[in-house]
């Protein structure tokens, strides 16, 4: 029958659709990066994160960067009820933000903290990331702010900022695993 | 009808909507350019784009299977929509694809254009210059701060502090700093005395200063400032690190961070080469799939608007066609199709009036027929109608009972086909067909033939059928059984004359042979020998023929007499041997009879009939003369749902002339030297007296044969 046999291809052709999602998913994973050796310390009524990440980044990445375009990430940290539900209010910032710059008179690599603005050059990729790898004693929140009574959740991620790319590589950007380059969700308890 | 209000073949929302995907495809083109505020908002109107092409492309599919569907089950006004559609789709598609094509080919040819490998090396070139610039003054300024090495040796660590400033600005650095081998600050000095902590080396730095025992390297400041920061090895005691800050001067930082820009940019250009053109191609590619499909969604609408009155009509031409003259058409606009279906609608009141007319008079022409056929079929005469090629349309009823053949095999055939199957009928059938071809006005024929039942003679009236042009388009012939009709004509003239005869001739045959005898009695005396026998001799002959000729009118007179002069039951059986019984004793004849078991009684006076046997009889024995055999069969057969009794009589004797058979029951027709004539021809009155048949069987091949028919008496069968 015609109609059996089409919704067999149209089932087939939704299976490898799924499978292509979960291989990017699965190879876009390959390059993410990783945050690390979290810890939240609280002094007086203000809590403070300090993390380590993990920066992987893929050839046409380093290419790119090479070919002097610039890298955005933004430390992107939440704050919400654990267990909570999605009406709950959720504290939601950009904690910071990096800009990561190759110069091609002096050879070097600029980090640039846009919050900031101070610029550090190094002239080594692995000393620029380096830099960036390392946060200690984010201020996260005022213990205030939250209600006594429930328990948070801390959650830290590192957002790649495709958006920032330069408009020709964006689309691209979007499909090609090798430009995912942020960090899933990582949640740390606050303690009271 | 009210007339109704236009409407615009395509509606507000699909207008709406293609507005939308223009905007969208506006603000996408937008935010192409850089520097527009839209063009944080690129991915986002790209993804909306797509997922319009997407929708736009199942829009256009599903309506693509649809008419497919549609035009496999053969709908109405399918295969219209289909044409339209291809016609539209080849219209639109090879001039976009043209265009396209081309826009293309510019495209990629303008973003080629903007490199090339003499900008590419002249970038180069210029980074490279301002690199081996800025590097050679790093040398200069190395060696210049080697050469203050010598001037530090032998320098304690106070005497050095002091000394170092003098170092600073004989070297013209802005910042000058001895550290000790761990790192310690020994001496630092600076132009600038808001500077209280001097720039520290950081650890990369330590590292390649302890690997090559100099460092020299070119590190921005600020924003557009430069600085050149040098480091050598001062040998003294203990080896200590000395460091000269020196600043680029504004002016080659300036040309230095304007080349780098460019370079920056043009790489950066150069190397997003390939992703813009694959981004304006996608751009591009994505507005003409989208223009196009939208144009296809809408010609779909608009083909289906236009289309939707032409299927209504194929659907009322189908109803009409198939007989359903009462379809109404909704008149959709008021345009030229509207019109038509109007028009439509018109035809269909029309014809379903004529219809109902052309049915009435239909009914009455079918009244009319069967009125017609109520006559013919009630005809005592025989109609045959025939068409141009002498088949025969029609037959009436009186036809079947007049030739013995049913109607229905009548029709469709010519007369010479059923010649073939009725031979019976070859001479009446040929003589009408011959009749039927040759003329060509109307005529009448008596036709005389032998049929089944004996002589039969058809009165026969044709007269050729003509259309309003002149064509011949048929004949029509009209028959009549007059067998029985000239019969009793002949019957009756000869009855008169028996009448007369025995009236007129008899009465003075008595005188005259009275006379005649007187004569003799009277003259015999008185002649002589010679004479008196002369006189003998003729009165003789006198009164023999006078004998002879009251004979012949006795046999006129009993011709004319009514023969049925009583009506009781007659064993014919029996009767035939009563009769066969007076002839038995004669020599030489022999008598063979054979007598079907059962009554055979017919109505009527026996007298006549014995007559008739008597006269049968008689005629064979003098046929057969002195020898022979004379055979008589009785039977009952069943003819047109009547029963009969039949006598067969034969003989083998010398038989009857193929001539005189017609003729043979005719008053005064004898092959005998001797007779009147009127044998046989009593025999018929008799035998048609009492409602029977004779004739002659004409199978018959030895000698002669008679069958007499006369109806059974049913109430003895019972």
């Amino acid at each position: 029958m015609p109609l059996l046999r089409n919704r067999k291809r149209f089932c087939q052709l939704l299976l490898m659709v799924i499978l292509g999602i979960l291989s990017f998913l699965v190879s876009g994973a390959l390059f993410s990066a990783e945050i690390k050796q979290g810890d939240i310390a609280k002094r007086s009524d203000e809590y403070f994160l300090s993390v380590n990440i993990d920066y992987h980044l893929s050839e046409k990445a380093k290419t790119a960067l090479q070919n002097g375009v610039p890298l955005y990430w933004n430390l992107l940290v939440k704050v919400q009820k654990y267990p909570g539900f999605f009406w709950d209010k959720t504290w939601l910032k950009v904690a910071k933000r990096y800009q990561l710059q190759y110069h091609a008179l002096l050879n070097m690599y600029r980090v640039k903290n846009e919050d900031n603005g101070e610029v550090h050059s190094f002239s080594s990729l692995s000393s620029a990331l380096e830099l960036m790898s390392v946060i200690i004693d984010l201020p996260l929140i005022n213990k205030a702010l939250l209600d006594p009574e429930h328990q948070y959740l801390c959650l830290i991620k590192l957002d790649f900022k495709r958006d920032d790319l330069p408009l020709p590589l964006r689309p691209f950007a979007y499909i090609d695993p090798q430009w995912y380059l942020s960090s899933e969700w990582t949640s740390w308890p606050l303690k009271k | 009808m009210a007339p109704e209000k236009i409407k615009p073949p395509v509606n507000l929302s699909v207008l709406i909507l293609f507005g939308l995907i223009l905007l969208s495809l506006q603000l996408m083109s937008s935010a192409m350019q850089e520097s527009s505020e839209l063009s944080a908002m690129y991915s986002w109107l790209l993804l909306f784009n797509t997922l319009g092409s997407v929708v736009l492309l199942f829009l256009v599919g599903a309506n693509i299977y649809a008419l497919l569907q549609h035009t496999k089950r053969r709908e109405a006004g399918s295969r219209l929509t289909a044409r339209m559609m291809s016609l539209f789709v080849v219209l639109a598609l090879a001039p976009a694809i043209i265009v396209f094509y081309f826009s293309m080919q510019f495209l990629h040819q303008g973003i080629d254009s903007w490199f090339n490998v003499e900008i590419d090396r002249a970038m180069e070139d210029a980074l490279e210059l301002s690199q081996a610039s800025l590097d050679q003054r790093m040398r200069g300024q190395l060696r210049q701060t080697e050469q203050l090495i010598d001037k530090l040796e032998g320098f304690s660590e106070n005497a050095a502090t002091l000394e170092i400033e003098h170092l600073r600005e004989l070297s013209g650095a802005s910042e000058m700093t001895l550290f000790s081998r761990q790192g310690r600050i020994i001496a630092s000095s600076s132009n600038n005395p808001a500077d209280i902590l001097p720039s520290l080396p950081e650890e990369h730095i330590w590292l390649q200063l302890r690997q090559n025992g100099f460092f020299m390297a070119l590190a921005p400041v600020h924003e557009h400032e430069l600085m050149v920061r040098v480091i050598v090895t001062v040998k003294s005691i203990e080896s200590q690190y000395l460091q000269a800050l020196y600043s680029v001067p504004v002016r080659i930082a300036d040309l230095a961070d304007s080349v780098e820009f460019a370079s920056a940019r043009y790489q950066e250009m150069s190397y997003l080469r390939s992703s813009l053109r694959m981004s304006f191609s996608l751009a591009l590619s994505l507005v003409l799939l989208m223009s196009l499909l939208a144009a296809i969604w809408v010609a779909f609408i608009s083909i289906r608007n236009i289309t939707a009155p032409v299927k209504e009509l194929v659907k009322g031409t189908k109803a009409v066609a198939s007989g359903h003259y009462d379809q109404i058409l909704p008149v959709m606009a008021q345009d030229d199709l509207g019109f038509l279906v109007e028009s439509f609608n018109d035809m269909t009141n029309r014809i379903a009036q004529a219809r109902d007319e052309t049915r009435k008079v239909g009914v009455e022409v079918e009244n009319q027929r069967a009125y017609l056929e109520t006559i013919l079929g009630n005809l005592t005469a025989g109609v045959i109608s025939f068409d141009e090629t002498f088949k025969i349309r029609t037959a009436n009823q009186a036809a079947y009972r007049i030739f013995r053949v049913h109607v229905n095999q009548f029709v469709g055939k010519t007369l010479m086909e059923l010649v073939e199957t009725y031979v019976e009928l070859v001479e009446p059938l040929k003589s009408i067909q011959h009749l039927l071809e040759n003329a060509d006005d109307i005529w009448q024929q008596r036709i005389a033939f032998l049929g089944p039942n004996g002589r039969q003679e058809l009165l026969c009236r044709g007269t050729p059928l003509f259309s309003q042009e002149g064509f011949r388009v048929g004949s029509v012939v009209v028959f009549d059984d007059v067998t029985d009709l000239i019969q009793a004509q002949k019957n009756a003239a000869w009855g008169e004359v028996a009448r007369r005869l025995a009236h007129e001739i008899k009465n003075p045959l008595t005188p005259i042979q009275l006379s005649a005898e007187r004569l003799q009695l009277k003259l015999a005396n008185k002649l002589d020998s010679s004479d008196g026998a002369i006189l003998q001799r003729s009165i003789q002959t006198i009164v023999q023929q006078v004998e002879a000729m009251k004979e012949m009118v006795d046999d006129f007179s009993e011709y004319a007499k009514p023969s049925k002069k009583q009506s009781v039951n007659v064993n014919i059986s029996h009767l035939i041997q009563e009769v066969l019984a007076l002839y038995t004793l004669r020599e030489g004849i022999r008598f063979k009879a054979r007598y079907q078991s059962g009554l055979q009684i017919v109505n009527g006076d026996p007298v006549s009939i014995r007559q008739v046997i008597h006269n049968l009889i008689k005629n064979s024995l003098e046929a057969v003369g002195l020898e022979g055999l004379i055979e008589i069969n009785v039977h009952r057969v069943l003819k047109n749902n009547t029963d009969y009794v039949e006598i067969a009589l034969y003989d083998n004797g010398a038989g009857i002339k193929e001539d005189q058979v017609e003729k043979i029951f005719e008053p005064y027709v004898t092959t005998k030297v001797k007779g009147t004539g009127l044998g046989l021809a009593i025999v018929k009155k008799i035998i048609e007296d009492h409602g029977g048949a004779i004739w002659v069987d004409n199978g018959r091949k030895v000698g002669a044969g008679f069958i007499i028919q006369l109806p059974a008496c049913n109430s003895e069968l019972s």
